[in-house]
C-alpha cells in the first residue's frame, strides 16, 4: 500500500488535476453534443471515472484513506446506474427501434 | 436508525410478496410497515444519535422531515390501492421501489458527511428512474424515464466532481470540518474550493428542480405514471430541500459572496420561470410541475433567509404543499378516467355539477397551492415572507409576493373549468378509499391553516 501511495506521488498533483479535468470535460461535451444514447452513457461513465481518478490522487496526496473508500462507493453506484440506464435504453429500443436521442421529442414545453 | 433499517427490510418483504400473486395484500402490508417505521422514528425523537463514525446524525430536524415523508408516502400508498387495481403485473415492484427511494430520502435528511449525501441522492434517484418508466409500453413513459436518467446521472457526475474538488482542498468529507476549513479563509476562497462548492450546489439544485436546472421536471412529471409523479412532487421535493438546507447549514454557510449572489439569482429565476411557465400550460400534470418549480422558489427564499426558524418554516411549507398535491393528483386520475384518458384542463369540466363533494375539496386544495386564506398554503407563504422580510431581504421578498399573485391566476384556470357545465363521456367513479383520502387531506389542509401554524422541530 505504501508503495502505491509513493508511486502515485512521483507524478505532481497538478498533472492529475489537469488530466481529470480534461477527461471530465470530454465526457461533459460528449453528453451535450453526441446524439447516440449509448455513447452518451459512455460519456457519463467517463465523467464518473475521472472523478474516481481525482479522488484517488487526492487521497494519496493527503494520506487519507477516506477518499479511496469513496472511490468504491462511486464505482458501485455507477455500476447500478449503468444497469438501470441500459435497461431503460433496451425498453426504448423495443418501442421505437432506434437509440437516436432526437426521437425523444414528444414531451416538450 | 431502526426506522431506516426497518424500511429497507419492509421493501424487500414487499418485493417477495409479489410472488404470491395476491395484489390485495401488498398495500396493507406496506402501509402497516410504514406505520411501524413511523413509530420507530418517533421513538428516536430528541436523542440526537450518531451512526457509522458520525457519518449519520439523526437529530430532531431529520426525524421531523422523516415523519413528514412517511406520512405522505402512506397517503400515496393508499392512493395506490385504487390506482394499481387494473394493473396486472409488477405491482409489488412499484411499492418496493418507492420504499427503497424512501430510505434514500431518510439518508438525505440525516447525513453529516458528503459520502452519505451522495449515497442518499443516488438511493433516492435510481429507483425513481425505474419508476418513471413504469408503463413499459407507453412511449411517453420511456421518454420521461430516459430523460430523467440521463439528466440525473449528468447532474450526479457534476455533483461528484464538486465533492472531489472540495475533498482535494480540505482533505475531509465531514461537513463540520469543511465548515471550519471554509471559515478560515474569511470569504476569499482558493479557486479549487470555489469551483467545487459551485458544482455541489449545481448538483443539489438539479434535484430540487430550481431554475435554470429545471428543464427535466415538466417532461418527467408529464410522462411518468401519475402515482410516481405524485411521489416525485412531494416526497422527493421534501427530501431535496431537507438535504439542501442541511448541506448549507451544516457545512457551507456562510457562503462566499459570489456563490450567495448566484443562489439569489437562482431563487429569482425559479420564481419567474415557475410562475410564468405555468401560465401557458394546458396539461394538468405539466401545470403542477411548473407549480412545483415555483414552490421551489418560495422554499429557496425561506432556506436562504438563514434564521433559526427556517427549518420549521421549510417543514411546514413542504408538508402542507404535499398534503394538497397528493389529493389533487387523485382527483386528476378520477377525471382522466371519466374523460377517456385526456390530460388537459378541460377534463375538469362538469365536476361541480356531477360530484360537488369532490369539487369543493379540489377548489380548497387549489386555493391552498395558490396561497389564499384560510388554507394552510396561505400560512406557509405568509411565514416565508415574514421570515425573509425580518431578515432584511426586501427586494426578493417583494418580487416573490408579486410572483405569488401571478400564481393565483393559473390555479383559477382549473377552478373555472370545474364550474363550467359539461357532461364527461363516462361517469366519475370515486372509490371509498380515494373519497376518504380527498376529504381527510382537505380537512387537514384547512385545519392546519386555521389552528396549526407551526410544526415542532
Amino acid at each position: 500500500m505504501q508503495d502505491i501511495t509513493s508511486a502515485i506521488q512521483i507524478i505532481p498533483l497538478e498533472h492529475y488535476v489537469f488530466l481529470c479535468v480534461t477527461l471530465f470535460s470530454i465526457g461533459l461535451l460528449g453528453v451535450l453534443f453526441r446524439r447516440n444514447t449509448i455513447i452518451i452513457l459512455m460519456c457519463i461513465e467517463l465523467m464518473f471515472n475521472s472523478v474516481n481518478l481525482l479522488v484517488a490522487a487526492f487521497s494519496a496526496y493527503h494520506s487519507d484513506p477516506a477518499g479511496q473508500v469513496f472511490v468504491f462507493f462511486i464505482m458501485i453506484v455507477a455500476a447500478a446506474e449503468v444497469a438501470v440506464g441500459l435497461s431503460i435504453l433496451v425498453m426504448m429500443k423495443r418501442n421505437v427501434d432506434s437509440v437516436d436521442i432526437n426521437l425523444l421529442n414528444r414531451l416538450k414545453w | 436508525m431502526s426506522a431506516l433499517i426497518f424500511t429497507i427490510v419492509l421493501g424487500i418483504i414487499v418485493l417477495y410478496l409479489g410472488f404470491t400473486k395476491n395484489k390485495a395484500i401488498l398495500a396493507p402490508v406496506a402501509i402497516a410497515g410504514l406505520g411501524v417505521s413511523l413509530i420507530l422514528s418517533i421513538r428516536d425523537w430528541g436523542l440526537g444519535s450518531k451512526y457509522f463514525h458520525d457519518m449519520i446524525l439523526l437529530d430532531n430536524f431529520s426525524i421531523a422531515f422523516n415523519i413528514s415523508m412517511i406520512i405522505i408516502t402512506i397517503l400515496i400508498f393508499l392512493f395506490g390501492v385504487d390506482y394499481y387495481e387494473t394493473m396486472e403485473f409488477h405491482v409489488a415492484e412499484h411499492y418496493a421501489l418507492m420504499l427503497f427511494a424512501l430510505t434514500g430520502a431518510f439518508l438525505m435528511t440525516s447525513f453529516s458527511n458528503l459520502i452519505m449525501l451522495f449515497l442518499g441522492i443516488e438511493i433516492l434517484s435510481i429507483p425513481l428512474y425505474v419508476l418513471a418508466g413504469g408503463k413499459k409500453y407507453s412511449y411517453r413513459s420511456n421518454e420521461a424515464s430516459f430523460k430523467y436518467f440521463m439528466l440525473g446521472s449528468f447532474a450526479t457526475a457534476i455533483f461528484l466532481f464538486g465533492i472531489a474538488l472540495v475533498y482535494g482542498a480540505s482533505a475531509t468529507f465531514y461537513l463540520p470540518e469543511i465548515k471550519t476549513y471554509i471559515a478560515q479563509f474569511n470569504g476569499h476562497l482558493p479557486p479549487m474550493l470555489m469551483v467545487g462548492l459551485l458544482f455541489i450546489l449545481i448538483g443539489v439544485a438539479f434535484k430540487i428542480a430550481a431554475a435554470p436546472f429545471h428543464f427535466w421536471s415538466p417532461d418527467v412529471y408529464e410522462g411518468a405514471p401519475t402515482l410516481v409523479t405524485a411521489f416525485m412532487a412531494t416526497v422527493v421535493k421534501t427530501a431535496g430541500f431537507a438535504a439542501f438546507y442541511r448541506l448549507l447549514g451544516m457545512g457551507l454557510l456562510p457562503l462566499p459572496p459570489q456563490l450567495e449572489k448566484a443562489l439569489w439569482v437562482m431563487t429569482g429565476l425559479t420564481l419567474l420561470i415557475g410562475n410564468l411557465g405555468a401560465l401557458k400550460q394546458n396539461n394538468f400534470k405539466r401545470l403542477l410541475a411548473y407549480s412545483a418549480i415555483s414552490h421551489s422558489g418560495f422554499l429557496m427564499l425561506a432556506m436562504l433567509s438563514q434564521h433559526d426558524s427556517s427549518a420549521s418554516v421549510l417543514l411546514y411549507y413542504t408538508f402542507v404543499y404535499s398534503l394538497a398535491t397528493v389529493p389533487l393528483f387523485i382527483i386528476f386520475i378520477l377525471m382522466k378516467r371519466a374523460s377517456d384518458g385526456l390530460e388537459d384542463l378541460t377534463i375538469f369540466r362538469g365536476l361541480y355539477k356531477a360530484k360537488p363533494w369532490v369539487a369543493v375539496p379540489a377548489i380548497v386544495l387549489l386555493m391552498s397551492l395558490a396561497g389564499i386564506p384560510p388554507t394552510s398554503g396561505f400560512m406557509a407563504k405568509y411565514q416565508v415572507f415574514v421570515l425573509s422580510i425580518s431578515q432584511g431581504i426586501l427586494l426578493t421578498s417583494i418580487f416573490a409576493i408579486i410572483m405569488a399573485i401571478i400564481g393565483v391566476y393559473y390555479y383559477f384556470f382549473v377552478i373555472r373549468e370545474i364550474f363550467t357545465d359539461k357532461q364527461q363521456p363516462y361517469p366519475i367513479i370515486v372509490s371509498k378509499i380515494n373519497g376518504a383520502l380527498i376529504i381527510v387531506c382537505t380537512v387537514a389542509v384547512l385545519f392546519m391553516g386555521i389552528f396549526m401554524w407551526r410544526l415542532p422541530i
